[in-house]
């Protein structure tokens, strides 16, 4: 017995549900997201940092200066230091402010530097700080896990000649 | 709503007087194409997803002394000292002038007994010595391993009712700590790769 099929003229799926779980997502996503800086899509190094245990403790999000110390090259043979802030106005008079840099450290959000430079800029961030009577900006050592610690060592020294005493070691939670 | 609903709407009653054209029509429910609104917001979904990082990297504190040429004397007694030599051995004092090996494990539990000895409870000093060619990692391990040991030895003085007052220092080696080691310490083995 044949049977009668129904002629379909199309159908209605009620999406309702699945807008509304679209949405919560959407909204989640929205707010935890964090856009890169300037300074990270420059970046053309990967920093493997060293793992520590789990901590509630975040980055500063203002007024923070970062000193990353990186291999540059895949074979891991040059190092390099790289100075970035997040207050951009204070950044802009810091690189101003800064004798000797080239033209290339001025234009970029990321000031690949060696330890004098890197020195002249620390001394220039005490001094902006000084002026407005306020040891505002916190620093941060973003370092490769399998540099020599004289690496940091150097930059630690840099910071402690400048009178920030206090800094912050970046790290990757252990899993 | 003249003329309103077009398809979606429901009663089709012939019209009836002047005032026909305003009669609302009984609405039993409508639909409402949400295809182009699900198109946009999976796209604006995707692109978040993709764009945020969700391991945000986490920091630990550092304190170093400010630039003073105090000479600062402390009792050797009062001292924890870890060194860390060039091949990344570690080393530690118990007494005066003997180096014994260790390893990062082994660091919480020195600390803990250490700090809680009775003679220098709450005033032992920490002072973690480096060689300029050993690892930022490994630092960074026996720092953390350190700062966990904190953890109990406060939980440990709070019980005597004291106040933890943590004194660290991080140093590289000096010449009389490398002659330390190139004295006391074992010879390097050769690492098997």
């Amino acid at each position: 017995m044949p049977k009668v099929k129904k002629k379909r003229v199309g159908f209605v799926i009620d999406m309702t549900p699945l807008v509304d779980i679209t949405f919560l997502l959407l909204t989640f996503f929205m707010f935890t997201a964090k856009f890169k800086t300037q300074a990270e899509n420059e970046q053309k190094f990967f920093i493997e940092r060293p793992k520590a245990s789990a901590d509630t403790s975040k980055l500063p999000e203002v007024n923070l200066a970062t000193i990353k110390i990186a291999f540059t090259d895949s074979t891991r043979q040059d190092t390099s230091y790289y100075f970035e802030m997040l207050n951009q106005d204070n950044f802009q008079k810091i690189k101003a402010n800064t004798p000797d840099l080239t033209q290339e450290q001025i234009q970029s959000a990321q000031i690949k530097a060696d330890l004098f430079t890197l020195e002249k800029l620390v001394r220039e961030v005490y001094r902006l700080d000084y002026a407005t009577g306020s040891l505002d900006t916190k620093f941060a050592i973003d370092a490769d896990q399998d540099l020599p610690f004289d690496w940091v060592n150097n930059a630690m020294d840099v910071l402690r000649g400048n009178n920030y005493t206090t800094f912050n070691y970046v790290t990757d939670k252990k899993q | 709503m003249a003329g309103g609903g077009g398809s979606l709407g429901g009663g089709e009653k012939p019209k009836r007087g002047k005032h026909n054209s305003r009669k609302k029509k009984k609405r039993v429910g409508f639909h409402l194409d949400m295809t182009p609104l699900v198109d946009i917001t999976f796209l604006l979904l995707t692109f978040f997803m993709f764009t945020t990082t969700m391991a945000t990297p986490q920091i630990m504190k550092m304190a170093v002394p400010p630039e003073r040429d105090i000479e600062v004397i402390v009792q050797e007694s009062k001292l924890f000292t870890i060194f860390v030599d060039d091949n990344e051995r570690i080393f530690w004092f118990p007494k005066n002038d003997e180096l014994i090996p260790t390893d990062v494990k082994e660091i919480k539990k020195l600390a803990i007994e250490n700090n809680l000895r009775n003679d220098v409870r709450n005033e032992l000093i920490t002072a973690l010595k480096v060689s300029p060619q050993a690892s930022y990692g490994l630092i960074v391990k026996i720092l953390d391993e350190l700062n966990i040991a904190e953890g109990e030895i406060t939980k440990e003085l709070i019980k005597d009712g004291l106040v933890r007052e943590r004194k660290f220092s991080l140093t590289k080696l000096s010449e009389v700590d490398y002659k330390k080691i190139e004295e006391q310490a074992p010879p390097v083995e050769e690492k098997e790769n």
